[in-house]
């Protein structure tokens, strides 16, 4: 039997705003009969009063103070299940009290949250750590032997790791390798320098902790961060506990260009990759007037849509090849914009400093034409003419770059909805846009690639996680994550190191990685319900779950990143964590003390996503915005981990109306477990149908975005959600 | 042919400080922060790019690179940190070396002044707007005064012109007051010219 305690805080203006004694009656008709208040809960005696209790044997405590988003080190007891509640932020700050009437409804809402506190607590327990069989696999795997793999390489060898790296090509150098020279790279910024290669390849050779596998590939990946097993087409097997794919990039096929820059009409119009090998291979001498085309199919809808970053660089780069030969030349850069972040812009000033001519051009590509000399006409936009460069020795034309990645797009939601036509052709179509080879040929049930964005890259959520992809344990670094220059690429590949040696430590102790990191639950099974729908197998968004022949789902726990969202798929309820489960939510929306319809006292819920609307509702309520009291927040792990359940729940114990906060979706998404916010979207235009049936408005149920910098707008959506209600009237279930 | 690179290498070469927009990125921060723009075909960053452009005639006869009235703001704000002004006037002055004269009334009031520091050794506001008006002529010039009425009045409410100026004995006819040690001053400028005539030619 579980020993609980409360503890409810008077500070920060909670003591005069509430009526204590009623709070400690609630708790106590909640089974919680010890309820201690102290005048300011973060006091050193206060923590020292509970520290005490709880190593007196108390196991689940209760604090009724400020939101669990803040004093965090304060409140953060070992060895008990904490509950907070937030009475601060969630009551005092944000709801009116201005008459009687007001601060009832307040109390009442006290009340409330107490009420599901009480109820969480019952339900939840202290997490167990899933540990692997057998001996956690600590050796790094880095595929690629390019710029970023070679530094991730060393970056995991030099904290410490095994480090397997493996090379298709017979050397290691990838593109660094084909470079002639790279832009000055220190200051002051005058000089061509030498690309590092050679010293590079000897200190991965000179460091024990690597062993190089070149001439080899990836033909098998099994198994899960911590545990994966590794064939190489050398006949090799490896186990590694994470992988690091820094399999660089492809140049934009300038065959497509044919009829834009009139790349092939003749052998002087050559492309930037081009350019670099003849640099390297002494082939420059004699060039007295030459052209860089900028942009050649980049930034263009109907090649490359995006800027691959790295080739005004390049050209500015190049162009100093040729004054270093022949300093007389005339060297012209047709451009759109120069985009030469940072430390770049260096080469692009010395460039200029030796005389390289910039021209700027408008959409339209330049016409080049001739075959020994070239002529190429371009709008000249500064000068506001059009222009005429003729006698060119050569063009190059700056293409861009594309990941060296296989295409792999999933479907948002395949096997929900009754429309299994419809599934079946989005089933088909998405198969079509794959590409039908692989890199590290994943033994996953959902394919054996890592799901790409937009462009083919293998990016899961670009802004604030960096590396990640959608498969735990596997990370991307260098040009196959996102177009980028060489020393951008070296980073790159020391930050997935690093990752990659958080992952497996991660599988090691048995907790989450980012962005639940250090979360030790994770989703169990209830399997003899499972109806085996392959509902939680397809909607995982980190592929976690495999199959057996029966489409029995085979959990991987340390590839699961504890988002819920299969808990939110499972029609049967099956799947749930020790402290967050379908029964536990549903029991606190229970909890919620319901007035009849005549005290003309409606009751909304809020599912708030815990990433980003929770902050967002916090920020409101410091902001001081007030908003209705009628609403109680109950925060979810991501909106996708809801299950339908729990409306149903609500609508049916009286409830008038329920609110889902989420991030933002769509291709430029913002939620953190990459599908959850679009799941929870899709699942919720399908209660619709249910409410129909169940004579309720539609109206009842609404999902809104909202972002951690939206803490402005939290007030108003909800305060607009209650004269909604108001407007479709009480429940009619209230009190059945 | 456009931008063929001859006339930008004289540039580069000859005028006082002309390398120094090599390295301009055409932000056209020069253009919308010099007041005289809107009295300007051609803005400093369009200088450059003509330059570049190989257009020499257009350049050195554009009466906009002897509009500069040496504000500095330019020059300050280039975040490239080029002395826009500095070529301007190097321009200018090596359009003149050039038999070329942009604009010839700034050439006119330049003699003027120039004159009056290399005769005297000092610059005095009375006798500099006279002499300048004179130069034409008495008719010439009394229009030409009377055309510049309102820019007098405005400096006088400013009081950055005063009437007793012009009266003797505020004012020497003929200017006549040299500084000690002109002949040394001389000296200076003639070396200074010889330095700059090196450059240019
Ligand atoms: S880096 Fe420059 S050339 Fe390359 S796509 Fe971007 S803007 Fe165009
Ligand atoms: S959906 Fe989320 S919680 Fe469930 S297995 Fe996948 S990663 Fe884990
Ligand atoms: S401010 Fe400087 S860099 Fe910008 S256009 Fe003018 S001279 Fe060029």
């Amino acid at each position: 039997m579980a020993k609980k305690i409360a503890y409810l805080c008077k500070g920060c203006g909670l003591g005069e705003a509430l009526d204590f004694d009623a709070l400690t009656d609630v708790l106590g008709e909640n089974g919680i009969k010890e309820v201690k208040d102290a005048e300011v809960l973060c006091s050193p005696e206060a923590l020292a009063m509970i520290k005490a209790d709880i190593d007196g044997g108390a196991d689940k405590v209760l604090l009724g103070a400020c939101s669990a988003r803040v004093k965090t080190d304060e409140f953060g007891f070992d060895g008990a299940v904490i509950e907070r509640c937030s009475l601060r932020e969630q009551v005092v700050w944000c709801s009116p009290a201005d008459d009687d009437t007001q601060k009832e409804d307040r109390q009442m809402l006290a009340e409330d949250y107490l009420r599901m506190s009480a109820v969480k607590l019952d339900k939840c327990e202290k997490p167990v750590p899933f540990q692997l069989e057998g001996e956690v696999a600590k050796a790094v795997l880095v595929v690629g032997g390019g710029p970023a793999g070679m530094n991730a390489a060393l970056a995991a060898a030099e904290a410490g790791s095994q480090v397997f790296l493996v090379e298709k090509e017979a050397v290691l150098g990838g593109f660094q390798a084909k470079m002639y020279k790279l832009g000055p790279q220190t200051p002051p910024y005058r000089e061509l320098e030498d690309t590092g290669l050679d010293a590079l390849i000897a200190k991965i050779n000179g460091n024990e902790a690597i062993k190089v596998f070149t001439g080899a590939s990836v033909d098998k990946t099994e198994g899960a961060p911590g545990n994966f097993t590794v064939a190489l087409s050398n006949g090799e097997t490896l186990r590694a506990g994470a992988i690091i794919q820094a399999t660089g990039w492809v140049p934009y096929d300038p065959e497509k260009l044919a009829g834009d820059l009139a790349y092939g009409s003749s052998p002087k119009i050559v492309t930037n990759v081009q350019f670099e090998q003849m640099a390297k291979e002494g082939k420059l001498a004699g060039i007295n007037s030459i052209a860089f085309v900028q942009c050649a199919g980049s930034r263009d809808a109907n090649h490359l849509p995006y800027c691959s970053a790295f080739c005004c660089l390049v050209s500015c780069k190049q162009s100093m090849f040729v004054k270093e030969i022949n300093p007389e030349a005339s060297v012209y850069v047709v451009y759109k914009d120069i985009r030469t972040p940072s430390q770049s812009e260096e080469v692009y000033r010395e460039a200029q400093r030796q005389g390289v001519i910039f021209i700027r051009r408008d959409e339209t590509y330049p016409t080049i034409s001739g075959s020994d000399k070239l002529t190429l006409k371009t709008k000249d936009v500064l000068l506001g003419e059009d222009v005429s460069l003729e006698e060119l020795d050569l063009v190059v034309l700056a293409t861009g770059m594309k990941p060296n990645n296989p295409v792999m797009v999933e479907a948002p939601l395949v096997a929900f909805g009754e429309d299994q036509d419809a599934a079946k052709a989005l089933a088909e179509q998405i198969k079509a846009a794959n590409d039908d080879w692989s890199i590290l040929n994943l033994q996953y049930r959902q394919g054996p690639n890592l799901p790409s964005l937009k462009y083919g890259m293998p990016d899961s959520h670009f802004i604030c996680f960096p590396y990640e992809s959608r498969r735990t344990g596997i990370y991307t670094a260098g040009t196959v994550r996102r177009p980028m220059r060489l020393t951008q690429a070296k980073d790159d590949g020391i930050g997935a190191a690093m990752k990659a040696i958080q992952a497996i430590r991660a599988a090691e102790a048995g907790c989450a990685v980012h962005p639940r990191s250090g979360d030790e639950s994770y989703p169990e099974f209830a399997m003899q319900r499972c109806t085996q729908c392959k509902r939680c197998t397809e909607e995982c968004p980190f592929g976690t779950i495999n199959e057996d022949e029966k489409a029995n789902p085979l959990p991987n726990p340390t590839r699961c990143r504890r988002c819920g969202v299969c808990m939110g798929a499972c029609p049967e309820r099956i799947i749930s964590f020790k402290n967050y489960s379908v029964d536990m939510i549903g029991s606190m929306i229970k909890g919620i003390n319901v007035p009849e319809e005549d005290e003309e006292k409606p009751r909304v819920i809020c599912l708030a996503c815990e990433n980003d609307a929770l902050p967002a509702i916090d920020m409101a309520a410091a902001k001081g915005y007030k908003w209705s009291p009628y609403v109680r927040f109950i925060p979810v792990r991501c909106l996708g981990s809801v299950n339908l359940v729990w409306i149903a729940d609500a609508l049916s114990s009286g409830i008038d109306g329920v609110m889902l906060f989420g991030c933002r979706r769509g291709d430029d998404y913002q939620c953190h477990f990459i599908k959850g916010s679009e799941l929870a979207n899709v699942r919720m235009s399908k209660v619709s149908e249910t409410l129909t049936r169940l004579v309720l408005e539609a109206e009842r149920v609404q999902v809104s975005e909202v972002g951690i910098t939206d803490a402005d707008k939290v007030a108003e959506l909800i305060n607009g959600f209650m004269e909604t209600i108001e407007n479709v009237g009480p429940n009619p279930y209230k009190g059945f | 042919m456009d931008y063929k690179q001859d006339f930008a290498k004289e540039v580069y070469e000859k005028v006082d400080s002309g390398a120094e927009i090599k390295v301009c990125m055409q932000c056209g921060v020069c253009a919308s922060t010099c007041p005289l723009r809107e009295h300007m075909k051609y803005s400093p960053r369009k200088i450059w790019t003509l330059i570049r452009a190989g257009r020499r005639q257009e350049v050195l006869t554009s009466p906009d690179i002897m509009l500069c009235t040496s504000c500095y703001t330019c020059k300050v704000r280039c975040p490239r940190g080029i002395p826009v002004i500095d070529v301007m006037h190097g321009l200018a002055s090596y359009a003149l070396s050039q038999g070329i004269t942009p604009r010839e009334e700034t050439a006119k009031f330049g003699s003027v002044f120039w004159a009056g520091i290399y005769g005297t050794g000092r610059v005095d506001e009375a006798i500099v707007p006279i002499q300048y008006c004179l130069k034409d002529g008495l008719v010439a010039g009394l229009k030409k005064s009377l055309g510049m009425m309102d820019i007098g009045l405005s400096l006088m409410k400013a009081k950055r012109l005063k009437p007793k100026m012009f009266i003797p004995p505020n004012i020497a006819i003929p200017p006549s007051h040299k500084i000690k040690g002109i002949k040394e001053l001389q000296r200076m400028l003639d070396k200074a010219k010889a330095l700059g005539a090196r450059k240019e030619g």
